[in-house]
């Protein structure tokens, strides 16, 4: 194989490579808003993280220790 | 909860870095005015003989700004912002806290290290990562010991969820290491000596010529991305909410934005060898990326601009609100810059002209200092908990900058433009119309107003500078800490 | 998927490292090996050149000026044939500068000459008048360090494979036997210079650092 056909098969791999992670990028955009409006999911909520970061204010959730490490 | 009553967030780490920032700005700015004095006024260059040239000098600016002074604010905003966002304080691991200390104090002996060595022209030349082997091996300690704290401050959150801020710090973190140890890849000549008595300091790069420029531009490109841009758009998301009292306008563009920006940054680096040796793909590559960056890049500062929808009156009320904003607006300028200039057949003419630094002082004097400003003007009530000394010192401030940054980047346009233009002008009979120095000479005025321009900033940072140390010592004391906007005497 | 990761701050880390390296990984990998080789007469620098190079380095003389000739007619008008990859498979580090404060001087050694230079180093707006190129009179005063160019050169023969001893390419032997070479190279550049200490210096042996860098413009062709 030459180096012109390697070329061409890298040309055609990192295009579909962009596609697949084109993709994957928009799915996830898309999936956020979806779950935004359905309701199953507030991601605005988060915000408040910073208007609310006094030492003693409750945490915006919890954190479940049993889950982390 | 009832546990933490008495407990407070920790900011000894905080001054200790809010005081470097100040103090290593001066320096690096006043460096750069003094540089930009010596091209307009050559006979400068030569009153510290050996020592005062501009080309000593220049990485001293360089590195001084970028590593010394934004790396500073970074630090100082990242163990501001960390505690806050997360929820934990320093005070509740005595771990951490040491790591803390034992990262500023090896960060602190790094930078006059660093200024001596290049003085001295100890220096590898690789643009932003000049500095010699000895003093890479102390820059990757305490930024292992920045990881230790982040991680361990992250691990140690009484939030479940991680604030986007802090996402963006942890990708500075991360990439700025990988670049680093990539690009820092050199071998001390002294092992190989063979008996000749060499200099231990001096050490060549492990990649030569055109892979060493590759590699040398993916850091240098990224460099600026992971220290100018992904830590204060990680500061303008918490303070810029937080000033206002205004939620992010949108939580999900800001996630969106995050990882857009994450995946395309590192592939623009190839356009600073556009018509280089590198081949040609990746030249093209490079190009077209920078263009696609503009979309994460906006994505931000709209944001941020609309976060402040409705609420635009306090752009008049608050000075520190019209800090933020303006640099949210420098950095939507810079993005669209970039991108321009890496289209290949503008990149002809502008590449090796002033526009080039033209465009990085946009982003930096415009976007990094005044937001990096804008974070200590933010933090200084809080972490000595005294209002700010002069609100009208800070609209002083404000105006003497904006117009020094507006002079800097039209002379630098037009600068640049004039001397890529004049270069490749042909006359009827198809010979270069102008030999190299006539190129040189019709910079001159250009040279002076950006140097005035530049003083005009720095003038501007050392009002900033007194303003905050006017705060510390005489600022009325306050009962208890502002929630939204700081309070500032006028 | 945002949910869970951005909860397990580990796992986010690592995906972030891999959406980050990415680029990296596909746009320089590939090309490596390509771009090493050397071009047909390209010669690795001899000592004394290397310490010129040293010099250039540290009073950062990339600052103002490049080592890149793009393939332009204005440039290849002005500069000379425009530069190909394998010339520099032996420049370590790269040295193109990225701003051209002052000309390119990938070329330089075709079109100048020693004596140019020593005049020029002394005093550039006595030879190009409006010029803002800062004199450096004190390189004809501070000693060049041949000694870790030779560390230099040994490293990049015993480390990087390059062809130093070979047929055809410059010597480099032992640490005695450089210091000889390199000197008696200084010889010859002294010769066609006017500054009387210079030239002294050299004949006692001594190599000042306005004989190095202007043995290494020379050898830029």
């Amino acid at each position: 194989m030459d180096q012109e056909t390697l070329m061409t098969m890298a040309g055609y791999g990192k295009f579909f490579i962009l596609l697949f992670i084109f993709i994957i990028f928009y799915g996830y955009a898309f999936s956020l808003y979806k779950r935004q409006r359905s309701g199953e999911r507030d991601f605005e909520k988060y915000s408040d993280l910073v208007l609310n970061d006094s030492l003693d204010a409750a945490p915006l959730e919890k954190r479940d220790n049993s889950k982390e490490k | 909860m009832q546990s933490n009553a008495q407990l407070e967030y920790d900011y000894s780490v905080v001054k200790l870095f809010t005081f470097t920032t100040i103090l290593f700005g001066i320096i690096g700015m006043l460096v750069g005015v003094i540089l930009a004095f010596q091209l307009a006024f050559p006979e400068l260059s030569n009153l510290a003989g050996e020592y005062g040239t501009f080309s000593r000098l220049r990485p001293i600016h360089t590195n001084g700004v970028a590593f010394g002074f934004t790396l500073s604010g970074i630090f100082a905003t990242w163990y501001y912002v960390g505690q806050r966002v997360l929820k934990m304080s320093l005070k509740e691991s005595k771990f951490l806290m040491t790591v803390a200390k034992l990262h500023f104090w090896l960060y602190f002996i790094t930078i006059p290290l660093a200024v001596v060595t290049l003085i001295m022209g100890i220096t590898t030349s690789k643009e932003y990562a000049e500095l010699e082997w000895p003093l890479d091996l102390l820059i990757v300690v305490w930024w292992v010991l920045w990881g230790v704290s982040m991680f361990g401050m992250i691990g140690m959150r009484r939030e479940r969820t991680i604030y986007v801020s802090v996402w963006y710090y942890m990708s500075s973190f991360l990439a700025v290491a990988m670049l680093f140890l990539f690009n820092n890849m050199e071998v001390p000549t002294m092992f190989w000596a063979n008996g000749a008595p060499s200099s231990a300091m001096h050490s060549i790069s492990m990649y030569a010529g055109t892979n060493d420029a590759l590699v040398q531009w993916w850091y240098g490109h990224n460099a600026v991305a992971f220290v100018f841009t992904t830590p204060i758009i990680a500061m303008i998301y918490y303070f810029l909410p937080k000033e206002s009292g205004q939620n992010v306008f949108s939580y999900k563009l800001s996630v969106l934005a995050f990882w857009g920006l994450m995946f395309v940054y590192l592939w623009a680096g190839g356009h600073h060898l556009i018509y280089s040796t590198v081949p040609d793909w990746m030249q093209t590559m490079g190009s077209a990326m920078s263009v696609v960056l503009i979309l994460p890049s906006w994505g931000s500062a709209i944001n941020m601009l609309l976060t402040m929808k409705g609420e635009w009156g306090q752009l008049q009320t608050s000075p520190l609100i019209k800090f933020m904003i303006m640099a949210s607006t420098f950095y939507m300028l810079s993005t669209i810059e970039g991108p321009i200039q890496a289209i290949k057949s503008v990149n002809a003419i502008a590449h090796f002209t002033d526009w080039i630094p033209g465009h990085v002082h946009d982003g930096t004097l415009g976007w990094v200092g005044f937001m990096v400003m804008a974070a200590l003007f933010h933090m200084a009530p809080r972490i000595f908990k005294r209002e700010l000394y002069s609100k009208s010192l800070m609209e002083t401030q404000f105006w003497l900058q904006t117009v020094g940054i507006v002079l800097y980047f039209t002379s630098m346009w037009i600068a640049g433009i004039t001397q890529g233009m004049m270069w490749r002008a042909y006359d009827e009979y198809g010979s270069l119309l102008y030999s190299f120095i006539d190129t040189v000479t019709v910079l001159h005025p250009y040279y002076t107003l950006r140097a005035v321009g530049g003083l005009f900033y720095l003038i501007g940072f050392l009002l900033f500078a007194y303003n905050i140390f006017k705060t510390m010592t005489s600022g009325r004391v306050l009962d208890k800490e502002p929630a939204n906007a700081s309070p500032m005497a006028s | 998927m945002f949910h869970w990761l951005e909860q397990r701050p580990f796992f986010f880390a690592v995906m972030l490292f891999l959406t980050v390296a990415f680029a990296g990984f596909i746009e320089i990998v590939p090309d490596f090996a390509k771009a090493s080789q050397p071009t047909v007469g390209t010669k690795p620098f001899t000592v004394l050149e290397l310490a010129g190079k040293q010099v250039y380095i540290k009073d950062s003389c990339n600052a103002c000026h490049s080592q890149l000739i793009r393939p332009f007619k204005s440039e290849t008008d002005r500069y000379g044939m425009y530069s190909l990859s394998g010339e520099y498979a032996y420049d370590r580090p790269f040295v193109w500068g990225s701003k051209r404060t002052g000309p390119d001087l990938h070329r330089v050694g075709n079109y100048r000459t020693t004596d140019w230079h020593e005049n020029h180093m002394m005093n550039p707006s006595a030879v190009v008048p409006g010029s803002i190129m800062p004199k450096y009179p004190h390189m004809f005063t501070n000693n060049a360090d041949v000694a870790t160019a030779y560390a230099n050169a040994n490293t990049q023969k015993s480390l990087f494979g390059v062809p130093y001893d070979k047929e055809g390419m410059p010597a480099l032997g032992s640490w005695e036997d450089a210091k000889a070479q390199a000197l008696e190279d200084a010889k010859k550049v002294a010769a066609d210079m006017k500054n009387q200490s210079v030239k002294d210096a050299v004949a006692n042996g001594q190599v000042p650092e306005i004989v190095a860098l202007i043995a290494y413009l020379n050898s830029l062709k």
